[in-house]
């Protein structure tokens, strides 16, 4: 077994039938790192993150967490008290209180202590005798992740986490995240939020209709597949001299130009300034668009948002 | 709680141990499915006492005292066919459609003693609901339990775990909790009336009441009521019980050999 790495995958493949959920993935997750697995829905994320936690039996392929075989019921009995789990489709007993499932996880993890501690990091601690049954659902979330993490896990497999959370829950999870990554824990997360992967994860798979698609730091992934920089501002009496025209490619409507810049936009953005300082020109309403993971993401996947009102011309 | 915090905090952390994890989830389950169900209380608890005094004044075995005499092991045994049915089989199957035995199955709890909490919960409930229908028999009717005590135990323990074991039957073949919950209810209802359980099958014709008498559930019933009321001895039954463990070697077969958890 690999020491550095936490969660390995090797040819993974889960078919359905005649569907093919997951078409041979392959990643491995360093020790202490935070992996995100993107994609659009039916993508294959979720079976993916449910047969590293012996859920799914694969087809064919291989997975290993801490060198211990999912599939392998022996192994998966090493593996249980080690990994947290937060899954996509659940449910916990109605009528049970937030206190009573805290409690009795613990015990499910030979944990004797007070739920409230947790309860409160996650933001429930006014809420331990509310039934699981009446929680709204991001509060659900909240209590399913206090679920995942109270035994302190080496590896935590979280699906889709944030979903229904609102922005305070999601930073809560965010600085959990951070927290449990500055202790050595492995993560791998799924998320239909870009920024939150952007935000949180050190190396992010992007999978579609079952593959690997690109994999890499989020950076990485945005330089390459970002697409370019653009500035945009209004400017009256403005006109692109020969000092600009190699910036990039420039267009404009009436008093708006659009640049969208080759390399680095700062560069570009100083020039534009001194050229029409020089020209007596005031700049007004300057946007600087750098591209994000969102738009990595989008060229990767090859979704093109459709304009209705475009087909009919 | 910071990351410094959770890296320092004194993790104290005994040997996990699946006999108090069996004890916390057994106390868990009494307080969610019954305590807090009100429905549940009333179905069973009161509505067997309420069945015990109606039939006994409306059989019409003579007296009420004698129909009491049958009643009481009969609507024990009844809970003792919902009990494995209905609370274990039915439940498995509803817990498994709701996605709930997954995220267990994660956890370091054994199914086996998430399994064991479940029958062991309804064991006790089954244990209140026998003594509250012997206590109104002894106290409306004057119906009194006189069989050796570990006889009565015993041959109510066999009929338990037998209905137990057939109720994972359900648990395992039948596939969508709405189903699974009515193989239970058709299962305990009819059985209840065809198996000397409510009412006394010698009033069929002897034919049918011969062929009744090969149900295990009328065997269980039968010698249940010997045995308890009638203070048979408990070798007298001995070939139905024998026949009760068959069936429960067969019912945890198939349900070893196609219960899914998840
Ligand atoms: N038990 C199953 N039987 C048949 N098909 C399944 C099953 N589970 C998943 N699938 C199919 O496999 C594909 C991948 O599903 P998966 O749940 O992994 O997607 P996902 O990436 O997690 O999507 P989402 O973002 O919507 O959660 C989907 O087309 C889904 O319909
Ligand atoms: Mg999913």
């Amino acid at each position: 077994m690999g020491t550095a790495d936490a969660i390995v995958v090797d040819r993974l493949v889960k078919r359905y039938g005649d569907l093919t959920a997951v078409a041979d993935i392959s990643f491995s997750v360093r020790r202490g790192s935070i992996f995100g697995l993107l994609g659009r829905n039916g993508a294959g994320k979720t079976t993916t993150l449910e047969s590293c936690i012996g859920l799914i039996a694969p087809t064919s392929g291989t997975v290993r967490v801490l060198g211990f075989d999912p599939a392998d019921r022996r192994d998966l009995a090493r593996l249980r008290p080690r990994m947290g789990v937060q899954l996509q489709a659940t449910s916990l007993p109605e009528k049970a209180t937030v206190g009573e499932l805290l409690r009795l996880y613990g015990t499910y993890y030979g944990l004797r202590g007070n739920p409230a501690s947790v309860a409160s990091r996650v933001g429930l601690g006014d809420k331990l005798d509310r039934f699981a049954g009446k929680l709204s659902g991001g509060e659900q979330q909240r209590l399913a992740l206090a679920l995942a993490l109270q035994h302190d896990p080496d590896v935590l497999f979280l699906d889709e986490p944030t979903s229904g959370m609102d922005v305070y829950g999601r930073h809560v999870l965010w600085r959990e995240i951070g927290a449990l990554r500055s202790s050595g824990k492995t993560m791998i997360l799924t998320t239909h939020y870009i920024e939150e992967a952007e935000h949180l994860c050190d190396e992010i798979c992007i999978v579609q209709t079952g593959k690997i698609v690109a994999r890499d730091t989020p950076a990485a992934l945005v330089a390459r597949y970002g697409g370019d920089a653009s500035i945009e501002f209004a400017a009256r009496g403005f006109s692109v001299g020969a000092a600009l025209a190699g910036l990039g490619r420039w267009a404009h409507d009436g008093d708006r130009y659009t640049l969208v810049a080759r390399g680095e936009p700062g560069h570009a953005l100083a020039k534009i300034v001194e050229y029409a300082n020089a020209l007596g020109v005031t700049i007004a309403a300057l946007d600087l668009h750098r591209p994000s993971l969102e738009d990595a993401f989008l060229a990767i996947t090859g979704e093109r948002i459709e304009d209705p009102r475009s087909e009919a011309a | 709680m910071s990351a410094a915090a959770l890296a320092t905090a004194p993790l104290e952390r005994p040997r996990r141990s699946q006999f108090r994890m069996l004890l916390a989830q057994t106390r868990m389950n009494f307080v969610w499915y019954f305590w807090r169900d009100g429905e549940m209380i009333f179905w069973s608890l009161a509505i067997p006492v309420f069945f015990l005094v109606v039939f006994s004044f409306a059989l019409g075995m003579g007296s009420a005292q004698r129909a009491s005499a049958f009643l009481v092991p009969g609507l024990i045994a009844a809970q003792v066919f919902s009990s494995g049915f209905w609370g274990v089989g039915a439940m498995l199957a509803t817990f498994r459609e709701k996605k709930l035995l997954r995220r267990v199955y994660l956890t370091p709890l054994n199914p086996w003693t998430f399994f064991s909490a479940l029958v062991l919960y309804r064991m006790t409930l089954l244990a209140m609901q026998a003594t509250l229908l012997i206590l109104a028999g002894a106290l409306v009717f004057k119906v009194h339990v006189v069989g050796n005590p570990f006889a009565v135990l015993g041959i109510l323990a066999l009929g338990a775990a037998t209905f137990v074991a057939l109720g994972t039957v359900i648990g395992a073949l039948v596939k969508t909790a709405e189903s699974a919950n009515n193989f239970a209810s058709v299962l305990t209802v009819p059985l209840s009336f065809l198996s000397d359980a409510y009412i006394p099958i010698n009033n069929f014709p002897a034919p049918v009441a011969h062929a009744l008498r090969l149900l295990p559930s009328t065997q269980f019933v039968d010698a249940f009521r010997g045995i308890a009321i009638y203070g048979e001895p408990i070798w007298h039954y001995a070939g139905w019980m024998g026949a009760l463990v068959l069936w429960m070697a067969g019912a945890i077969a198939v349900s070893a050999r196609y219960f899914r958890w998840i």
